[in-house]
């Protein structure tokens, strides 16, 4: 007893500090060896298909890659995903932003009840609506349509606003007011006041709306089914994993390169805006 | 550069709570006003409503000859300064300037001349092009003068701008904003919880508590005349002491009792005239206040013991220029909390004192304040609201101060010995008494006259416009008459003549009449619909003018005004009888000797109406809507 209560302080530290990376080292171990697997085997050079027995690949070469772009449709797909994702968070992010503004700044009588109703409907998987969406979109003849997948995705981006509109919340009303007796309209105030501040927001946002998109397949194979020119890349892929022919032919060390490629743009996106991804996240629990 | 004017302004939120009650002001140009009071008071409620920031409830406001109740902020040509600074963050201290003028598309050089300008006046061209967040608190709100001054705006409205500044700056920028006061000429409306600021700042100080207006005056009679307790005690460090006491008329003098003390001072009736009658029978208890310089250390003896009373000194604070003693009229209590027999005495400081020490105080009693203990109301007020004398009636003559006049019709009463209150506005200058004029007092726009009849002492006001007939100050002779619809005479505690009230109240509802017209046009006789809107009496449409309309609708809403029960209010000479309006018929006709008057019932209300003929029987009236005023009966707000 008398011992453990003289044990310095910085011993104790020191154990907890070891315990805590322990765990932590585990974690991230098992978090990155599907990762690490998927680049080591986009560089294996002979066809062995999923069932190989080991890691390493015996002959290292970049063929897959040069597969990828020359002999499938995968640059295709890319080019859809890239264009879909590009105009979805072009458009989510205005509309998220306008209508976290609103419900941050403006007094209106379904606020509170429009705010829960988002909240609610938020709850609810995406996916329970699909049917319903597919045929909506069949009468519109948007089907096997670029431009209808868009529009699915644009369509609930309101519901994000919540993070958003915490953010607008810490940007003090008295900026608004000063603004609105300095003439501004409320548009001015959005523009030029509001929107110079939330930088770090608006980061998150283009970042949330770019990602969602880019890794969806559950709409994607709904809406696209059939039309292998239209597919995205998580459809056209998981369309390789289902054909066991294709994966006995050594597609899998292909779909690894493939998802290697996949995961590129979106690494190289938070790698860049990392700092104020951040900022945008805790900026707006502070208040949320 | 322009009057404001606030009329019956309410703030009243969705849940119903007044923040604001029936604010009335009128604020000339160039005026410096503060708006003062505890924080909930509703004083940043009301800037914020000048300002357009916050939606009026009920009210009229208007920025020189303009009503901006639903204008935008930027066309009501203010500019504001907010506590927190509201400097955008991400732009220059130059384009914080410069914005509102770029917003206003100015030409380029005009913009820059104004913002150099500006800042050469408040002494920042050095940071023009530095970010907010590099400077500090009092640089910061000289920006946002900065940004304020540069709009030229009519009307400067500041919300507690050096809150957020230490004291050393903040009196340092208390300064400065009176010189930009003086330097700009503009009306500045200023609000502020602190006292100090309100006195040094203000030409004219609006003292607020829980949404209503306690006082308007400048700040020296806000000292020296608050109107009720709170004014006394918010106004003035240290506080000013308030005691609970009676007092107690008997001949000409007056015996002042503390309540918790043994004390008990007598003052000659003439210091306390002003005092308000019913508060001197010695049984109802008032609060007396006076200031704590009012009372000083004093050697019992030379002074004579008049108004003097002993205090047991409990503790003292030197300030180095002055010490304050604080002590207690009740010799057994200690005075660290505060208490109704609590005394603070400001002092030189060259007696030495010991706590527990009795020493004798001589209050100043020509300084004295005095409020109802229960309304906090003061009963010693600046113009007194009666003159309260003897009186006999013998056979329909009425006899006071030496003076006999007979009683009108309306006024009659049996003889008696009794008590008369005669209203200060109820004494006219076209009668056939002679009195002599004391004194003449000039304040918030009224002439407060003394004058003495037969000798004795009769207060009376005249207005700015009665001017004409000659009253020549001190000195002169005037002949007087009394309004006899305005006395009350009293006989053994019961009151045997009352005065005409001076509003007639009677239920009212909004409605929307829908009508068919014939209009011709170019030739031909087209049926056209037309919607009016009106107010009913009975059964009797009076249609409303198109602003006391959207007055309604602005108060109420849209649904809610053609719901909502509402009361006119009229005086008795708005009403005229005539062949077409509200049915009435005549309980009595009241002769006043100069003027006559009809008592007439409506419905439920009894009204009363000027009319110089003798009328019997129903009648109709016509209420002249120029000066009829329209409140909503559930909430008592005033919408017209």
């Amino acid at each position: 007893m008398e011992k453990r209560k003289f044990r310095s302080k910085k011993v104790s530290e020191r154990i907890t500090l070891a315990v805590i990376y322990t765990i932590l080292a585990i974690i991230s171990i098992v978090w990155l060896v599907p990762f690490f697997m998927l680049i080591i085997i986009s560089f294996r050079g002979e066809a062995v298909g999923m069932s190989a027995d080991y890691l390493f690949p015996k002959q290292w070469s970049f063929d897959n890659y040069i597969k990828l772009f020359t002999k499938t449709k995968f640059l295709t797909w890319y080019g859809n995903t890239l264009l879909v994702s590009a105009i979805v968070t072009v458009f989510q992010t205005i509309i998220v932003l306008m209508t976290s503004y609103a419900l941050s700044r403006m007094r209106f009588k379904l606020r509170k009840p429009l705010m829960n109703l988002m909240l609610i409907l938020g709850m609810f998987p995406g996916f329970l609506s699909m049917t319903a969406v597919y045929f909506v979109l069949k009468e519109i003849n948007l089907t096997q349509n670029l431009l209808g997948l868009m529009l699915v995705y644009t369509a609930s981006s309101a519901m994000q606003y919540y993070i958003c509109k915490g953010f607008f919340d810490t940007i003090p009303k008295s900026l608004d007011e000063a603004a609105r007796i300095d003439g501004a309209s409320r548009h001015t105030i959005f523009v030029k006041i509001i929107l110079p501040l939330a930088k770090p927001i608006i980061i998150y946002t283009i970042l949330t709306a770019f990602i969602a998109p880019w890794g969806e397949y559950m709409f994607s194979s709904f809406i696209m089914l059939g039309d292998t020119d239209k597919y995205t890349v998580a459809v056209g892929m998981k369309s390789w994993i289902d054909n066991a022919t294709l994966m006995s032919e050594g597609y899998f060390s292909i779909f690894c390169a493939a998802a290697v490629v996949v995961s590129i743009p979106i690494t190289a996106l938070f790698i860049w805006l990392q700092r104020y991804y951040v900022a945008g996240v805790t900026g707006g629990s502070v208040k949320g | 550069m322009a009057n404001v004017s606030l009329k019956h302004i309410y703030k009243v939120y969705p849940n119903g709570t007044k923040a604001v009650n029936d604010f009335n002001m009128e604020i000339q140009d160039k005026e410096f006003i503060v708006f003062v009071g505890p924080s909930g008071c509703g004083k940043s409620t009301t800037l914020r409503m000048i300002a357009g920031l916050e939606d009026i409830s009920a009210g009229e406001l208007k920025i020189g000859d303009l009503i901006v109740n639903d204008m935008e902020p930027k066309d009501r040509d203010i500019a504001m300064v907010f506590q927190n600074y509201a400097l955008y963050p991400h732009m220059t201290v130059y384009d914080n300037i410069a914005f509102g003028l770029k917003l206003r598309k100015l030409p380029k050089d005009e913009i820059h001349n104004k913002v150099v300008e500006a800042a050469e006046i408040l002494g920042i061209t050095d940071y023009l092009n530095k970010k907010p967040k590099e400077m500090s608190g009092g640089q910061r709100q000289r920006v946002a003068l900065g940004r304020a001054i540069v709009r030229e705006p009519k009307v400067m409205l500041l919300d507690e701008p050096l809150s957020n500044l230490d004291a050393k700056l903040r009196t340092q920028m208390r300064a400065e904003i009176s010189k930009l006061h003086t330097k700009l000429q503009t009306t500045f409306i200023y609000v502020t919880h602190d006292q100090v600021e309100a006195m040094t700042m203000g030409t004219r100080i609006v003292v607020m508590k829980d949404g209503f207006v306690q006082q308007i005056d400048t700040p020296k009679n806000l000292y020296n005349y608050p109107a009720n307790k709170f004014v006394a005690g918010f106004i003035g460090t240290p506080q000013m002491n308030f005691f609970e006491g009676t007092l107690l008329k008997t001949g000409e003098n007056v015996s002042i009792r503390f309540e918790g003390s043994e004390a008990e001072i007598t003052v000659p009736y003439s210091m306390l005239y002003k005092a308000k009658p019913a508060y001197l029978d010695g049984k109802t208890k008032v609060c007396i206040g006076l200031r704590p310089e009012d009372a000083s250390l004093t050697d019992e003896k030379a002074n004579g013991g008049n108004s003097v009373i002993k205090v047991k000194v409990s503790h003292k604070e030197e300030l180095g220029s002055e010490t304050l003693i604080y002590g207690d009229i009740n010799l057994e209590n200690d005075s660290y909390g505060e208490s109704s027999t609590r005394i603070i005495i400001k002092d030189s400081g060259e007696r030495e004192l010991q706590a527990g020490d009795v020493i004798n105080v001589a209050l100043n009693l020509n300084r004295v304040h005095l409020f109802d203990k229960e309304t906090e109301q003061c009963v010693l007020p600046r113009i007194p609201e009666y003159n309260y004398l003897d009186c006999e009636v013998k056979s329909g003559k009425l006899r006071f101060l030496g003076a006999e006049l007979d009683l009108p019709s309306a006024a009659q009463c049996p003889d008696l010995k009794g008590d008369l209150l005669i209203p200060t506005d109820a004494v006219t200058f076209d009668g056939n008494l002679k009195a002599e004029v004391v004194s003449r007092e000039h304040m918030c726009g009224v002439n407060l006259l003394s004058l003495t009849l037969n000798g004795k002492r009769l207060y009376a006001v005249s207005h700015d416009c009665d001017e004409g007939k000659a009253i020549d100050g001190a000195g002169s002779t005037v002949n007087i008459g009394i309004d006899f619809k305005k006395i009350t005479i009293i006989s053994d505690g019961e009151k045997v003549l009352t005065p005409m009230p001076a509003l007639n109240q009677f239920a009212c509802s909004f409605v929307k009449r829908k009508s068919v017209e014939e209009v011709e046009e170019s030739g031909k006789t087209k049926k056209k619909k037309r919607i009016r809107f009106g107010f009913t009496v009975g059964e009797n449409f009076f249609e409303a003018s198109e602003e006391n309309s959207q007055k309604i609708f602005a108060a109420l809403g849209i649904k809610k005004a053609f719901t909502t029960g509402l009361k006119m209010e009229c005086g008795a000479y708005d009403l005229t009888v005539s062949d077409s309006g509200i049915a009435a018929s005549v309980m009595e006709a009241l002769d006043y000797g100069s003027e006559k008057f009809l008592k007439c019932s409506v419905g439920e209300n009894v009204v009363y109406v000027k009319c110089s003929e003798d009328i019997s029987g129903d009648i109709r009236l016509l209420p002249d809507f120029g000066k009829v005023g329209v409140v909503e009966t559930q909430r008592e707000i005033k919408i017209i």
